[in-house]
């Protein structure tokens, strides 16, 4: 039996989450961006996804660091297929060889 | 870089269709590289969430609610009987709320869609579909496609992520105690991997990459100094802020 308050926890996250999907569009679905609100939301996409990562970039074992860089080397010249599976095989190696 | 805002779909049905049903297929293709990081995390998220004292169906309840892989982490984290419900819920905003500035750059591409359907666009922006959708839609509006936000590819590869994700943390939940480390095969690298290329895709110098390369790097100062996930939003601050002060008042 799964108790009321781990629904209602559960429901609320729902919400909340929703919430931060929508919010955006909610305020800005109407309305036209100046030059520099215009700027920012350019630059947001890039910025959104470096942060998101930033932990892989200090991360504390040597050969995550090193397949971190592989897989950069990687996504300045490959397609998406072909650095994922740099990515993957190349930190699967690097741990099994350095631990 | 993206010269259509205006976007009235004048297609006809009848030549609509097949191209929706392609437009789903190539979405689904274009998420296939990013599942195998989805799955790897949805494994690990349902194993740690038994261990955890959830019941095992509140697994997809959340993961299929809830839908954010982040919060669900921390929420689980957290999770006690009872759950502190206020702190995890609060914890959960925080973490989403990189969604708020993620909808708002989608919101020029799919305003003039029905209500109901932005609105379902919406709940299923992932990091991954969003960064697929958003990078998709930028390569259509570059050669001139209309409208650039393609429904059919947006739904098919937002769907194929999200079965798997809620798909993998029920599995995992179920197998729970008898899987073994995932992390030690390198799937978790996808994760990056597939930001790394988006990024790649949109990259044009390092002078108009300043803003990404100061939110990287107060993203990884604060995710070394502050405890919890506020590097994300003081990373993207910094950034955007780097932006408005660059960009001209007018």
């Amino acid at each position: 039996m799964i108790p009321a308050v781990d629904l209602v926890t559960i429901l609320l996250m729902a919400l909340a989450t929703y919430a931060t999907r929508v919010g955006g569009y909610v305020l800005l679905r109407d309305r036209t961006l100046g030059p520099r609100a215009e700027a920012v939301m350019k630059a947001a996409p890039g910025c959104v996804l470096l942060a998101v990562i930033a932990p892989y970039f200090v991360a504390p074992r040597l050969a995550d660091l090193i397949a971190l860089g592989v897989t950069i080397l990687a996504a300045a010249r490959l397609p998406m297929l072909a650095v994922v599976v740099t990515a993957v095989a190349s930190a699967g190696l690097l741990r099994h060889a350095l631990g | 870089m993206v010269p259509c805002m205006e976007t009235r779909c004048t297609r006809t049905r009848n030549e609509a269709a097949p191209r929706l049903r392609s437009e789903v297929a190539r979405g689904i293709v274009g998420a296939l590289p990013v599942l195998a990081a989805v799955i790897a995390y949805g494994l690990v998220l349902g194993a740690q969430a038994v261990q955890k004292g959830l019941h095992f169906l509140e697994v997809p309840l959340m993961t299929g609610s809830n839908y954010a892989g982040g919060s669900e982490f921390a929420a689980i984290g957290l999770w006690a009987s009872p759950p502190p419900v206020l702190l995890i819920v609060g914890i959960t905003f925080l973490i989403n709320s990189r969604h708020l500035l993620m909808g708002a750059v989608l919101t020029p591409f799919i305003r003039h869609l029905p209500r109901w359907k932005a609105l379902s666009v919406l709940f299923f922006m992932s990091d991954e579909s969003w960064a697929l959708g958003y990078a998709d839609t930028l390569r259509r509006a570059g050669t001139g496609q209309r409208p650039p936000f393609s429904l059919g590819f947006y739904v098919g590869c937002a769907g194929v992520i999200y079965l798997g994700w809620l798909g993998s943390t029920t599995l995992g939940a179920a197998i729970g105690p008898h899987l073994g480390d995932v992390e030690a095969y390198g799937f978790d690298m996808a994760f990056p991997a597939v930001f790394l290329v988006i990024v790649a895709g949109m990259w044009k110098g390092y002078v108009a990459a300043l803003p990404w390369l100061v939110s990287l790097a107060v993203a990884v100062l604060i995710f070394l100094l502050v405890p919890g996930a506020w590097f994300v939003v003081a990373g993207t601050a910094a950034g955007l802020g780097t932006a408005y002060c660059r960009a001209k008042p007018r």
